[in-house]
Order: C-alpha cells, then structure tokens, then sequence
C-alpha cells in the first residue's frame, strides 16, 4: 500500500481485485478510471452534474443489498467493488436490451457511427440478437435552431444536453417532454437552441448520434478523421481543441479537455470557424521581383539572393506582425529586425464588442480579442495599430521608403500599390494578395495549422499546438525563413526545430524565460511561473 | 560464404564438357516433304470431325460463369430509380486495393446519399468484400467478364454507371449451404 495512502483525505478501496487510493469523496466511477477502468455510463459526464438515471454504470459492492449507481455512490475505506461479476455484466446487458427496444440501428446513415458509445458498449457486452418483436417508436428528425439537428429514435434520455444548457450554458432550452417510454428531449416553442453561443457543445457530449452537427452532416464517417491536438485560433482564449483531418482538410473542431482554459468546452464562434485552413490560393513557392517581374524561384536561391541583398547595406525597417502568428514566428521576426539594425513592429488585431462568458465556467469566454497571439505580441515588443476591424493604421508605411517586412498580415484592406515605394519590400504570408505584389521576396510561410508551435493566451498561457495538415509546394514556417536570415546575418545558430525557435524566443522575452517545451507540455505553462501542475 | 559459393560455381562450369552433335542439312531436292505435309493434315481434318472438341464459338456461343464469378460491379437501385447506397463508408474502408471513392450528402428528401461514388476497376482486385460488407446490399460485384473499351478513363465507373449495369450480381456463397459445409 502506498504512503499517501493513510493521509486522512484519502480512501483505499478494492476494484476488481485492485487496490487504489484516491481522495475522499471520489466516485467509484472515477476511482475505477485512475485505474484505466472505464465503467460504461451515458448520463454522467465530469463537467456536469450526475443524476444516476442511465442505469449503465451500475457495479456490486461487496456488502450492498443491491448493485450501486458508481457515479454517485461515493468510495468508502475497505470498499471491495466488482465491475465484472456476473451480476453487473448481466445487469448491463439488460440495460443495454432496453437501450436498443427502441434504437433504430441506423448505423450507416448515423454520424455519430465509430464514436458511439451505444455502438461501443453494445458490442462489447450487448446481447447478439435482440427479442423485442413490438414496433419500434418513431420520431423522426427535428431541428432544434442552429447548427444542431436532433434525431429523437436515437437518444438514450441521458438528458446530457438538457443538463449543459442548465447548468452550463445557464439558458435552459432544452427539456423533456412526455413520460416514461414516449419521453423525448424537446426544444421550448419554435426557439430551439438558435443564438445560444455554446450550444455546439450538446453535440459532443451527446453519447450517441441523437444531436448532429448541420455543419457536418454526412461530410466523413468518425473512423477517417485523424485527431490532431491543437489550440484555438479564433480569440485569445487559447481553448485546447483538436482538429479533426481527412483528406489534408479540416473537417471539423472538438474540444480538448484542459481543465484550466476550457474544461471540456468551446464557443460556437471558434468552433465554425475552420474553413480558411483549408483554402487553396496559397504562396506556394517564394517568388522574387526581377525589374518588375515576378519569378518563381526556391528556397537556396532566394535565401541566397536575399542574404546579398541585405548584407549590401538596409535602409530603416518597419515591420509588420500579424497575431495569428505563433510565439517562435513572432520572435524570428524580432530576430531579423534587430539583426538589421532595429525598428518598429506593429500588428493589427480585429476585437470583437463583447465578451460572450460560458456562465458555468466564467473563465472559458469569447475573448474580445479575435486572434490567439495578441499577447505574445506585446510580450515581443509589438505595437497594435489599426481599428477593431483588423484594418487600418498602416497608411503610413504603405509609401514608406525604407526597409519593409511583413509577417502574416494579409493586408486585405491596402491597395496593390503598397510598398512600391519601399527600397526593400519583404513579404511573408501563406495566402496571396495584391498588396504583396510589389513585394521584392515574396515567401510562402504556413499557417499555424501546418506547423509546430505557441501562442501566448490571454491570461498568459503559453500553449503549444501541433500541426494538423500538410503545408503545400514549398510553404516554410515563418521561424525558420526568418531565423535562418537573422542567423545569417547575426552569425548565430539556425533553429532546426519549433522547440529551438521557442529557446531563441526565450531570449528575448523574460516573460518565456524558463519554459520549454518540456515543461509547457499538453496542458500550458503560465509564462514566467513554474510548470502549471496538470489538471485534477 | 556467398563469395565462396559463387567461386565453385564457376569452377563447375569450366569444368563440364560441351557435347554438340552437328545436324546434317538436307541439300534442296533430296527430299519433298509431301509424306510431312500429308501426315499434318491428316491430324488437323480428324480434329475436324472429332466429336470431343473443345473449341467454344464465343462469342456467338456465350460461357457459362458460375453464379459466384466475382466480376465489375452494379448499383442496386430502388424502384423509383433512386440507388440503394446510403454513404455510411464501410466499402471503401473495407476495400483492400483502396480503388472505392465516396462523397457522402443529403437528397432533397433528407435521405444520405452517395454525392459521388467511384470505383476505380482497374484497381479493383475483385475480392468481393464490398460487397459482403454493404449494410443494405446496393454494392455487388457482378457474374460478368466483358469489360473491354476505348480508353483507360471509363474503367472508372461512376454511380450512374454502376446503376446501368444489368448483369447478375455475384452469389458470394451459396444461400442453402452458407458455410459450404
């Protein structure tokens, strides 16, 4: 037995012949997760409360009159739990029956087929043949407003979404209607769920395919998607999500559970916006400005070119960022600008009017700041230019005569003719766009959903993401274009990985001194604050 | 040991003697080769009448496949044209040589429905597997053989072309004996 064992917070039970200790006050069902032990369950979910009404995860406890509800019934010292006897298998078999008297079996058309957790449990202790030989009820499809579709032969009534919009999104639309056998989630009125902000969420709590996504109805059958563990980009919440990949797109985000940021959830405005990860008007190779033609060249050459370019002597530089862009990328570019000498850099962040706060869990919002990356900016020594669209502020450097670096920033607002005037026009973005086309060296970076990296959130997480697709032609990320030319000018050592970009980050910020990527690890580290413990 | 082996090798073969016997030619008018020419045809107008022969008159005269001949495939369709498909996935997830391509989507009366659907048969290995594993028997490979066209792109069969097909579709094991016991 283990030492912490007789702390007096902590109990010592038996579950299936083994021994574990947690705190006092644990379920058993989370006792039997610390030891890998997954007892099937739909209604209980770690984020909401339980109401023991699934009937699934039932186990025998040595002693009890009768098999116990192990979401709820807490652990006791000396508890002896069977997850496997004869009765509780029996009993989930049972129950299991009962799911399926009136489940359509809809498998082939259903999206929530290959993560279901009816299909799971069903195949691993349901019955072969079911013997119900009465009709099954119909209920047909309903939209319930929004982004969700609600297939009422499906549900299992683990009131899962009904509980969310209660007590997390505090904005019950959801109930039960009927009793017994005909009882059926329901919307109130015509409303729905339409303008809920965090309805998305029913959807992935949803055990089995009774809510659907509209957005993602019928596009990739659950087994094709690769998970690629990433953050957010679309505020400077930092939620930790997965990317959800087929075919080199982005077919969809989920929530990654970090308990710090956004425990299980994220907002509907991150959750939908995807779609320009998988654009196709890319800079696919740098493109160098030979007397007013663009030429197609690759990466050794241009570098080359480049190189003898700025090492004939710049004039001033003015740089701008974009805080789309990661730490390292941010940090390269800091690196080059001192390296020719210093200047200015500046971004243009768009900020939304409001904050829109999950009421259940106030610290996972809609921040007002739509880009992951403000901070990590300001952090390097960048300024905010411009309105809250993300536009303007940069009138002046369009017919500035310096030296001229752009990072990310599409300049989607700017004329063509931006730059013209600059002695040295430096762009680099992953997307084309006419206010590049005076640029003298045109590089194609990737966007943060192709590369490794950090972003700095709000409250100044530093949070890595990894990358999800695959960038096309010759797309670079920007630390390495930009960090081999500061190291060549500077004579310093090139960064050959995002983990060595963040080290030269580090020197340059005190804020990220100390981290890692180590110790960042899957869960954030707050900048200049030892490693956040992960979470409970 | 290669390098050794490789040695006696060669010893071995110095060392064998090459017999070769010379053949004699005969010269033009030393022989007329009648008899010859009378033997083989003699052979070729028996065949002729012989009642055992094996020669079919394809393709006037058609085979006879048997009724679990795995060939190109066919689309089931509805009675109102509609086909059978629903999109869930598992054809080209099951299939081996990787030769199904599918689009899932929703028709106008909310039923999934394959957007497209592809299947490459030159690719195909004709396993069958499609079509043990469709969940509501629209896939079949089918009891035929004749496939031949202009050119490589129509081997690639669309949906509309799979619901075209109007041969048999393949038995993947007898229905009275499914164990082929």
């Amino acid at each position: 037995m283990a030492e912490n064992s007789q702390t007096p917070e902590s109990v010592t039970l038996t579950i299936d012949g083994r021994e574990v200790s947690v705190p006092k006050g644990t379920t058993i069902l989370q006792a039997a997760e610390a030891l890998g032990n997954r007892i099937p369950h739909y209604c209980y979910h770690p984020g909401l409360s339980a109401p023991a009404q699934c009937r699934l995860c039932l186990v025998e406890v040595e002693g009890a009159p009768k098999l116990q509800p192990s979401c709820i019934t807490e652990v006791q010292d000396g508890q002896v739990v069977l997850t496997e006897s004869e009765e509780a298998t029996r009993q989930r078999t049972g129950v299991l029956e009962f799911y399926l008297a009136n489940h359509p079996l809809d498998c082939p058309i259903c999206d929530q087929s290959g993560e279901c957790k009816l299909q799971d449990y069903v195949h691993a202790e349901g019955r072969k043949h079911g013997r119900s030989r009465e009709p099954k009820r119909v209920f047909g499809r309903d939209d319930f407003g929004g982004d969700i579709l609600f297939y009422g032969d499906r549900c299992v009534m683990c009131t899962r979404c009904v509980r969310f919009m209660n007590e997390m999104a505090q904005d019950p639309r959801l109930t039960v209607v009927e009793r017994g056998n005909r009882s059926i989630i329901d919307t109130f009125f015509e409303e729905g769920v339409e303008g809920s902000p965090y309805a998305g969420n029913i959807v992935d709590i949803c055990p089995v395919g009774a809510l659907v996504s509209k957005d993602f109805l019928h596009k990739a059958r659950a087994w094709d998607l690769d998970h690629k563990p990433t953050i957010c980009p679309n505020c400077s919440q930092g939620c930790n999500i997965d990317f959800h990949v087929r075919d080199n797109r982005v077919q969809r985000l989920k929530p990654r559970a970090n308990l710090e940021v956004n425990q299980y959830w994220m907002c509907d405005y991150g959750r939908h916006r995807y779609e320009w990860m998988n654009r196709e008007d890319r800079i696919e190779s740098p493109v160098v400005n030979r007397s007013g033609r663009p030429v197609p060249s690759d990466w050794s050459e241009t570098l080359e070119a480049l190189h003898g370019r700025l090492q004939e002597g710049v004039r001033p530089v003015k740089a701008v960022a974009s805080p789309f862009a990661s730490n390292e990328d941010l940090a390269a570019l800091r690196h080059l600008v001192d390296a020719l000498g210093g200047g200015e850099i500046v971004y243009r962040l768009p900020r939304a009017d409001r904050e829109i706060p999950l009421p259940g869990f106030p610290r996972l919002s809609r921040r007002r700041d739509l880009a992951p990356n403000g901070r990590g900016a300001e952090i390097l020594g960048m300024e905010r230019v411009g309105d809250d669209e993300g536009a303007g502020g940069l009138d002046e450097l369009a017919h500035y005569t310096g030296t001229l670096v752009v990072l990310g920033d599409e300049l989607a607002d700017l004329e063509p003719d931006f730059g013209e005037q600059a002695a040295l026009y430096i762009y680099v973005g992953s997307h084309p766009s006419p206010a590049a086309s005076q640029a003298d060296y045109r590089l194609p970076a990737t966007t943060f959903a192709e590369q490794e990296g950090t972003f700095t959130n709000h409250e100044g997480r530093v949070q890595r993401f990894w990358p999800g697709l695959q960038a096309p032609g010759l797309a670079r990320p920007a630390w390495l274009v930009l960090g081999a030319l500061a190291a060549r000018m500077t004579g310093g050592p090139v960064p050959t990985s995002a983990a060595e970009a963040f080290v030269q980050a580090a020197e340059l910020a005190p804020e990220f001194q100390g981290l890692t990527y180590e110790s960042i690890g899957t869960r954030g580290a707050i900048i200049n604050e030892p490693v956040a413990l992960p979470g409970a | 040991m290669p390098a050794n082996n490789y040695r006696v090798r060669v010893a071995e073969a110095s060392d064998m003697a090459a017999t070769v016997k010379v053949m004699r030619r005969p010269e033009p008018g030393e022989t007329s080769y009648i008899r010859a020419t009378l033997k083989g045809m003699a052979l070729t107008f028996k065949h002729l009448v012989n009642p055992d022969k094996v020669t079919r008159q394809y393709p006037e005269e058609q085979p006879d496949l048997s009724p679990r001949w795995r060939g190109t495939h066919r689309m089931e369709v509805h009675a109102d044209g509609r086909p059978k498909c629903v999109a869930c996935g598992l054809c080209p997830t099951v299939c081996p040589a990787n030769c199904i391509r599918l689009v899932g989507g929703e028709d106008d009366q909310g039923n999934r429905y394959p957007i497209v659907y592809e299947i490459d048969e030159f690719r195909c290995i004709f396993c069958g597997m499609c079509q043990e594993v469709c969940p509501v028997e629209a896939i079949h490979v089918g009891v035929h053989f004749e496939n031949a066209e202009y050119t490589r792109e129509r081997f690639v069969y669309d949906l509309d072309r799979l619901m075209e097909q109007d041969h048999p579709s393949t038995l993947l094991w007898d229905p009275s004996d499914p164990r082929s016991e």
